[in-house]
This record gives C-alpha cells, sequence and structure tokens, in this order.
C-alpha cells in the first residue's frame, strides 16, 4: 500500500481508506474518466464526519497532495481532465439531514445526501426541492451543486443558484467556514453560495448545504406539441408570451422516443404544475395555441405522465459513449438552433430550456468529433451562446477545449482559484483554462 | 486597511477628474458637496473629498484608474436611498456617483431581457417593459427612486421577493469596472456561461468589489390576475400563523406582509386609509398573482385560512383602485412613523418564519427594556422584520441608546437563526455585527475574494466587514464605534 493510503488509514478508520488497487473496476474506470489518462490516484477516502474531512485537507495541504472531490461519482466522467490527482475524496458518508425546518420551508443536509434520499424526506412533510439534474437518482447534493446541475425545472424554480441558500465548506487548508444561512432573504456577507455552484470543486469541499424548499405541487400534467421548427419555434414564442406558468418548458429532440421519432421534427415538452383547476386550464391553453397553428398536441397525466419524464430522463443516461455538451443561445433562437444542429450531428437527445436558451445535447462518437465539436460551438457563440463538453473520451478532451469560455474575466477567476487554492490541490486542471 | 491617503494633492486630482467627464461633472464646493454626505441612514454623515459624476464605462474605468494611480479609496452612488450606508463617503475619499448613467441599453423583449446602465431608475424598467406584458419583479419600496445599480450592489428585495425572488434572481450579466480600473464582462442574457458565478458574486457586495457599469436583467410575464386580501386579527401570533399556514397550504402569494397595532394607528393617523381597523392587533395584507382560475381558487383558500385563523373582517381587492387603497397604508408606513415622530432607526433582520411570534414577543420586551417604542412593519412570508425604532436625535445620547436597541434585536434575529440583514445590506450600519453571525474564518474566506477583486482596498473600504479600529472587540462590538471620525446627527 502506498506511503499515502497507508497515513490515511492511520488518521481514519480502515474503512474510510480505499487503496487504489483495492477498488472494484468499475469504480476505477468511473474515477479514470475524470483524471489525465495513464495515472492513477492513490486511494479513495470516505470521511464519515466534517472533521475528519478537514483533517484529510489539512494533511493534504500540508503533504502537497493533490485532491479530486467527488459525492457518487455519476458526473465523474463530465468537465476537464484533473491532473496528477493523488486522492479521491469522496462526500459519500457526510449524508444526514441535518435540519429540515418544515414550517420555514428550509432544508439544512450534508453534500454527500443523495437528492433522490432527500427528496424522500422532504415529500413525507409535503415538500421538495424542485431540481431534476441528471442522474437525479444517484447523484449528491454536493455533485449537483458543484456542477451547477439544475434541470428542466428551472422554467419556474430557477437553477441551483437559486435555491442554494447557505454553504459550509473546507478550504483547501482544512479550514472549516461557512457563507449564508439558513433564511431565505440575506444579504450579510459574500454571495459564496453563487460562487461555490458550478465551480466544480476547484475552490473547497462542500460538507452542508441549506436550501429553500417548496409545497409538492397538487397536481400536473405535461403537454408535448410535435412539428417543423418553425411552427414549434412560434408556439414556443406564443408560450412565452402568453401568462401560462409552465414549471418546465423545453424543445426537445429524441428520436428515440416515439412521440419524437419524426426526423427533422422538434417536440415542445411543457409541465404544469399547480392546483387541478390551474393545470387543467394551462393545459387547454396550450392545446388551443398549438391547434391554432395546426400542431399535434398531447396530454400526459398520472402514470403516463411519469413514464414520459422517466424516458426522457433515460435518453440522457445511458452505458454507451456518446458525447454529451451543455450549451447556450439566445431564447429566441432556441428552436432554430436545434434545428441546424439536427443538420448537423446525428443527434442521441437534446433539449433546450425555453426561458433561458441553455441546452445539452448528445450525440454519438465519430470520428470526426473534434471538427464537429468546432461546428457546434461555432453555432451557440454566433447566438450569443457558449458550448461545453460535458462528457467525452479522454482523447477528445486533450484535443479541444473542453469549456469554451470567450469572456475577458479569466485573469480574476485565475485570481480567485489562486486565493483559495494556493497550491493548486483541488480538482487541479479540472476546470476552465486550467483554473 | 485603508490606503494612507495624507498629502493628496486634491486640486490635481480633480483637473484629472474634469479631463475624464469634463468641467461641470465634478463636484468640489464645499456647499455643493453637502448633497452627497449621507445616503439614506441619515445618522451618519461624512462629506467626501471630491464627487464626480461620469456617463459611461469608459469614464468609470478611467476615474477609478486615478483612484488606483493615488490609493485614493472611492465609494459608489446611485440615488443614495440606501438604509444601511453603503453610500456614505469616507473621509479623503471620491464618491462616483451614477445618476447621469442613465440609459436603458438594450429592450430585448423576445428573450425578455433588458441591459440597463447602473443609474436607470428601478420603476423606469418596469415602465419600458410593460406595454410588453412584462414587469421588473424586485421592487424595494424606493422603486421610484432607486437605481438599479444600487439595488446591484446591496441585493435589493421588495414586497414581491418571497414569489419572484430578489435582484440578484434577475441579473443575468454584468460590466463591471474592477478597482483596478480593468472591465470585465459576466455572464449574459444566456445564463450558466461556463466559469465562476462572478456576476451572483458582485450582486449584493456592497461596492467592494468595483462599479457595474451595465446590467443585464431578466424581465417576467406581468400576471393575468391579482388579488389583494387584507385581514385583520386581534393577536399578532394570529396573524403570524395565518402566514406559516397559507404558505403550508401551498400557496405562494407574490407577498404577505404584517404592520402590528402601532404601525396601523400611526398610518390612520396620517393618511387615514380607513381600512386597517384601529383596534386590531395586526393586519395581514397577502397579495396573491397568476393565472385568473388560480388566484380566485387560492383566493378562497386563503380566505378560510384566515379565517381558520380568527380574522375577525377579511376585505378582497381585485380591481386595480381598490388594491391601491388596501396597500396604500402599508406603503404609508414609514413615512407615517417619520411623522408621529422626529426620527426613527429601521432594522431590517430575518428570522425563520415560525419564529415569529417568539422574537415579536421578544422585540415588545426589549422595547420596554430600553425604554423605546418599535412600530414593526415586516415582509412576514420570507421573515424580514423592519423594527421602526422612534427616537429623538435632538436629544444628545439618544441615537447610540437606540443603535443598542437595535443591536439587540439584531442578535436575537442571529439567536433564532435569521440573519441581520435582508435586504438593506450590512453598509456601515450593521458591520459590527458580522461577527454575531459569521466566524473569523467565515470572514477571512469572504476576504479572499476581495482581495482579488481590490488589492489596494480603495473600494468602498471599512463597509461590509469589522476591522478592528472600527468595532474594537467583536465580543463588545456596538454600532457607534464604527465611522468613530464622522459626524453623527
Amino acid at each position: 500500500m502506498s506511503a499515502i493510503a497507508t497515513t490515511l488509514q492511520s488518521m481514519l478508520d480502515s474503512t474510510a481508506v480505499h487503496p487504489w488497487a483495492d477498488l472494484p473496476s468499475a469504480l476505477q474506470a468511473s474515477i479514470a474518466q475524470a483524471i489525465m489518462p495513464d495515472a492513477s490516484p492513490d486511494c479513495v477516502v470516505y470521511p464519515s464526519t466534517v472533521e475528519h474531512l478537514a483533517e484529510v485537507m489539512t494533511r493534504a495541504h500540508g503533504e502537497g497532495w493533490r485532491v479530486l472531490p467527488c459525492g457518487y461519482g455519476s458526473k465523474l466522467s463530465w468537465g476537464g481532465l484533473a491532473q496528477d490527482v493523488q486522492v479521491v475524496l469522496s462526500t459519500q458518508r457526510l449524508n444526514r439531514v441535518l435540519d429540515h425546518a418544515v414550517g420555514d420551508m428550509t432544508v439544512t443536509a450534508e453534500a454527500g445526501m443523495p437528492l433522490a434520499v432527500l427528496q424522500q424526506t422532504l415529500a413525507r412533510q409535503g415538500q421538495w426541492l424542485p431540481l431534476n439534474p441528471f442522474y437525479g437518482d444517484r447523484t449528491s447534493l454536493g455533485g449537483m451543486v458543484a456542477t451547477g446541475d439544475a434541470g428542466s425545472l428551472r422554467q419556474r424554480y430557477g437553477t441551483v443558484r437559486d435555491l442554494l441558500i447557505g454553504l459550509s465548506l473546507v478550504r483547501a487548508d482544512g479550514q472549516v467556514a461557512k457563507a449564508g444561512g439558513r433564511v431565505v432573504k440575506n444579504v450579510a456577507g459574500y454571495d459564496l453560495m453563487k460562487l461555490l455552484t458550478g465551480s466544480w470543486g476547484t475552490l473547497g469541499l462542500l460538507t452542508q448545504l441549506t436550501f429553500r424548499t417548496y409545497p409538492l405541487p397538487e397536481t400536473s400534467r405535461t403537454v408535448v406539441v410535435t412539428g417543423s421548427a418553425e411552427a414549434i419555434a412560434l408556439l414556443g414564442q406564443a408560450l412565452l408570451a402568453s401568462s401560462l406558468t409552465p414549471t418546465d418548458a423545453e424543445w426537445v429532440v429524441a428520436p428515440g422516443l416515439d412521440w419524437s421519432a419524426t426526423p427533422a421534427q422538434i417536440s415542445l415538452v411543457c409541465r404544469f404544475q399547480s392546483i387541478a383547476v390551474s393545470v387543467e386550464t394551462q393545459a387547454d391553453q396550450l392545446s388551443q395555441m398549438a391547434a391554432a397553428l395546426s400542431l399535434p398536441c398531447q396530454i400526459y397525466r398520472d402514470d403516463a405522465e411519469a413514464t414520459l419524464w422517466r424516458a426522457i430522463a433515460q435518453q440522457w443516461d445511458n452505458e454507451a459513449p456518446a458525447l454529451t455538451c451543455k450549451f447556450g443561445v439566445l431564447p429566441v433562437r432556441a428552436a432554430q438552433v436545434l434545428d441546424k444542429m439536427q443538420a448537423m450531428v446525428s443527434i442521441d437527445v437534446a433539449a433546450i430550456n425555453a426561458g433561458s436558451g441553455v441546452g445539452h445535447l448528445q450525440v454519438p462518437i465519430t470520428d470526426d468529433a473534434a471538427q464537429c465539436i468546432t461546428h457546434l460551438r461555432q453555432l451557440c457563440n454566433a447566438q450569443g451562446g457558449f458550448l461545453t463538453l460535458l462528457r467525452a473520451p479522454a482523447a477528445l478532451k486533450q484535443q479541444v477545449d473542453v469549456w469554451g469560455y470567450t469572456g475577458n474575466a479569466i485573469a480574476l477567476m485565475h485570481g480567485i482559484k489562486h486565493q483559495f487554492d494556493p497550491q493548486n490541490l483541488l480538482s487541479p486542471g479540472r476546470f476552465l483554462h486550467g483554473v | 486597511m485603508v490606503a494612507a491617503t495624507a498629502g493628496i494633492d486634491w486640486r490635481a486630482i480633480a483637473q484629472d477628474f474634469a479631463q475624464i467627464v469634463g468641467d461641470r461633472h465634478v463636484v468640489q464646493r464645499r456647499e455643493e458637496l453637502l448633497v452627497y454626505e449621507c445616503d439614506g441612514l441619515t445618522s451618519y454623515r461624512q462629506r467626501p473629498a471630491l464627487v464626480v459624476l461620469p456617463r459611461t464605462t469608459e469614464e468609470v474605468a478611467q476615474i477609478i484608474k486615478v483612484c488606483d494611480r493615488h490609493h485614493i479609496p472611492f465609494v459608489a452612488r446611485g440615488s443614495g436611498t440606501g438604509l444601511s450606508g453603503g453610500a456614505l463617503p469616507l473621509q479623503d475619499s471620491v464618491l462616483i456617483v451614477t445618476a447621469r448613467m442613465n440609459q436603458i441599453l438594450d429592450l430585448d423583449l423576445e428573450n425578455q431581457r433588458v441591459v440597463v446602465q447602473p443609474g436607470v431608475i428601478n420603476n423606469w424598467v418596469t415602465q419600458a417593459v410593460s406595454g410588453g406584458g412584462f414587469f421588473y419583479a424586485p421592487d424595494p419600496s424606493s422603486q421610484i427612486i432607486c437605481s438599479i445599480g444600487g439595488n446591484v450592489a446591496e441585493n435589493s428585495g421588495g414586497v414581491h421577493c418571497l414569489k419572484y425572488g430578489v435582484t440578484t434572481n434577475h441579473v443575468l450579466g454584468l460590466k463591471i469596472v474592477l478597482p483596478t480600473g480593468n472591465i470585465i464582462d459576466t455572464g449574459s442574457k444566456i445564463p450558466d456561461m461556463p466559469g465562476y458565478d462572478l456576476t451572483g458574486l458582485f450582486v449584493g457586495s456592497e461596492g467592494t468589489l468595483g462599479i457595474a457599469t451595465e446590467i443585464t436583467l431578466r424581465i417576467v410575464k406581468a400576471p393575468e390576475a391579482i388579488h389583494v386580501l387584507l385581514a385583520d386579527f386581534t393577536t399578532v401570533e394570529a396573524s403570524g400563523q395565518t402566514v406559516s399556514d397559507v404558505i403550508s397550504a401551498g400557496v405562494l402569494p407574490a407577498g404577505m406582509e404584517i404592520m402590528d397595532n402601532f404601525s396601523i394607528n400611526a398610518v390612520e393617523n396620517v393618511v387615514t386609509t380607513a381600512c386597517y381597523p384601529r383596534d386590531a392587533a395586526a393586519i395581514l395584507l397577502i397579495e396573491l398573482d397568476g393565472l385568473e382560475t388560480e388566484v380566485a381558487a387560492n383566493s378562497q383558500r386563503v380566505e378560510a385560512i384566515c379565517r381558520q385563523n380568527g380574522a375577525r373582517s377579511i376585505r378582497t381587492a381585485i380591481d386595480l383602485q381598490e388594491r391601491l387603497t388596501l396597500w396604500k397604508g402599508r406603503k404609508a408606513a414609514f413615512a407615517a412613523v417619520g411623522q408621529i415622530s422626529p426620527d426613527y432607526y429601521v432594522q431590517d433582520g430575518v428570522i425563520p418564519r415560525t419564529q415569529l411570534p417568539y422574537v415579536l414577543r421578544e422585540i415588545e420586551a426589549l422595547s420596554q427594556q430600553h425604554g423605546y417604542r418599535v412600530a414593526n412593519v415586516f415582509h412576514a412570508g420570507d421573515g424580514n422584520l423592519h423594527p421602526l425604532i422612534l427616537y429623538d436625535n435632538a436629544v444628545p445620547g439618544e441615537l447610540e441608546k437606540v443603535e443598542d436597541l437595535g443591536g439587540d434585536i439584531l442578535k436575537l434575529c442571529v439567536a433564532v437563526g435569521g440573519s441581520i440583514s435582508g435586504e438593506h445590506g450590512i453598509g456601515a450600519d450593521k458591520r459590527c455585527y458580522m461577527p454575531a453571525m459569521f466566524s473569523e474564518t467565515d470572514m477571512d474566506t469572504m476576504q479572499l475574494v476581495r482581495q482579488v477583486f481590490d488589492p489596494q482596498r480603495i473600494a468602498n473600504p471599512d463597509k461590509l466587514f469589522p476591522t478592528p479600529r472600527t468595532c474594537g472587540e467583536a465580543a463588545r462590538a456596538r454600532a457607534q464605534q464604527h465611522f468613530s471620525d464622522v459626524e453623527r446627527y
């Protein structure tokens, strides 16, 4: 066993430190996706208390060990490749709900808490955290925050940054710090919740997170309308200009789903969640808008609706190698961009949120993948947007710019990274431009 | 620490500024500087050395470069309505006023985005987009006069933020002049750009990280229907319980406001709305908005919840005039208190909603103990209290005593798990209470950010965070110890 693993075992209990060689091969493969090829870390550590986690980080800081933070590893295949990682630090065992303030509608939980388990806990009190990120069945709260992955509910509820109201973290030097609080309205101090959301483990290890919760909606309907890009774009504009209040509204291309199987067609998938009279009215109004454009429309409810959303999630979640990108374009251009993408690549699944213009795209890996990414990125950039590579083979990630940042604040971002982590120990190289 | 400013040749600096913005837009005569010696927190006053009014990003950058070169602290000011002294000048500082930066740069209704300069008044945004059926959601009470730049600095809230969120939830992008004079762009019309969320970090940073010179806002579709319910209760507890019950029932009103008996009478004395019963322990205003059918149904549910909690009378307003009538007293609350007392000191603590009855009892006890009357007006839905402490500033020593009471109320808010500020900001007013909420390490971590943006500590220094010089020992933090060199009224 390596010196690092031995040292850590002497600090924690032996079950908390797993030397690399002892890991199941599936876990090895999963971690390998997050790091530069031809190198493997020494061990994976699972501290079960914040104190232990802080001790490990303090030691790492003293020894100069580079650390890859993670939760359940559901998104280790996303983003840039970390360099020379020695310790993989998982928050899996920090998985308690610390305080569900039912009447105040806030919840504080440890970062390793699985989102799905938290949702069950909240549901017992008639509440939920209205976020539906990728791999929602196995993502931890910390992983969701670190990647800023929100989901389609952003149409109504915003994203992680809008719902996260407080946090604690272990800094690169092992010190424990907090920001925000447990009340929904609070302007005291800098908003480190925003800074840490989407920081990809480069600034600190998230340990505790406080979210605003919402009451579970009474009932729900999903409306799916499919048609040509032009007609669907018009429908989308009519929807956004109306007083309807969908919780999810997305332009979707998903050839794997039967309602979307016709080539060159795009669907508008729209969910309404509220009291019964409201969702009925809204679903009716949207179907009338679709009828006015001679577009076929289907309304899903109850089990059929649940099945539909599961099917959509599954489109994104398969073992087969694929390229997954996150991108953004001006909302009004979204359907048109999706149409152009369809002409450029063979899409497994793609979706763009109507209100924000933020979307995701999954395509099979082809020989000209690097070129494809360049073209897709040009398309998004031309619409004022961006394109970031989430999942792709390591070789490709070494070949192209993963993040696609085009702004002028990179020096400032480097400055922040340097202040928080001067030795570059946390997720080194995983974030944009070596931040 | 603030950079030393001794021996500055202000005449030369004024000439530098005049070259950038023109003579007319550099204020240096003592009597003209008086206008700028305080913001909405009028109990602190400090004349700045110079005031400069730029019109463009480039001018702001050049001004700040001069400050940077000479290590001169600068303070940004919008309309000067802030209630925490965020725009209070410092001795030997430059006040950069954004009032001339008042252009709406881009009205993009299709994408539901508006790009504005920082001096644009909050209400202008809604006026500019209402024809298209949109509004700008954050609506601080001062919305007809406060600037968007100030809203960004303070992360302002308002009556409707329970449902719609505060400023930070509506700002998508910024052009920022850093305290070094460099210009960066953060975010854009499209959210989730790769990289750190510098936009989110900047909003609410109270002028300590630079000056935002272009702000990209998200606008929201105006609701189809609005109902306002006014209910009155014989106990404050019952009104607080109603708020909790409404939210637990799954109804998310646009806003919920409570006024206590003292505030009700202050308002009725001054504006005579004749809607708020003088003998009520509390009135509760609930605004519901959304689809017609939804609002109608929720309105009935809320009415039933009010009755279950013992509401004596319930009045529902649907048409605009009627709604304005019900709101009139609440909107006039601060002014009304201002008329029945020579001065008032307003606090901005936040508590978990369920602690409302307990906290109100404790505030009453503190009020008696300190011997000052407190009128309570608050955004009940999100637990944001605005206790108004009545006093007479002409009596020497009163302000100090009132600040002590205010401090005790803030500590009470923190003790029940809340915050010392919900929407007014920390500024000069509450920085010595930061240690009640945050440890040394917490604040050190925040300072890491400041160090990157402002290595010379010239952007609104001595605000937001305590320093030993201005707050003394944290454990004995007393509000009046900050700004010891500042004139006080």
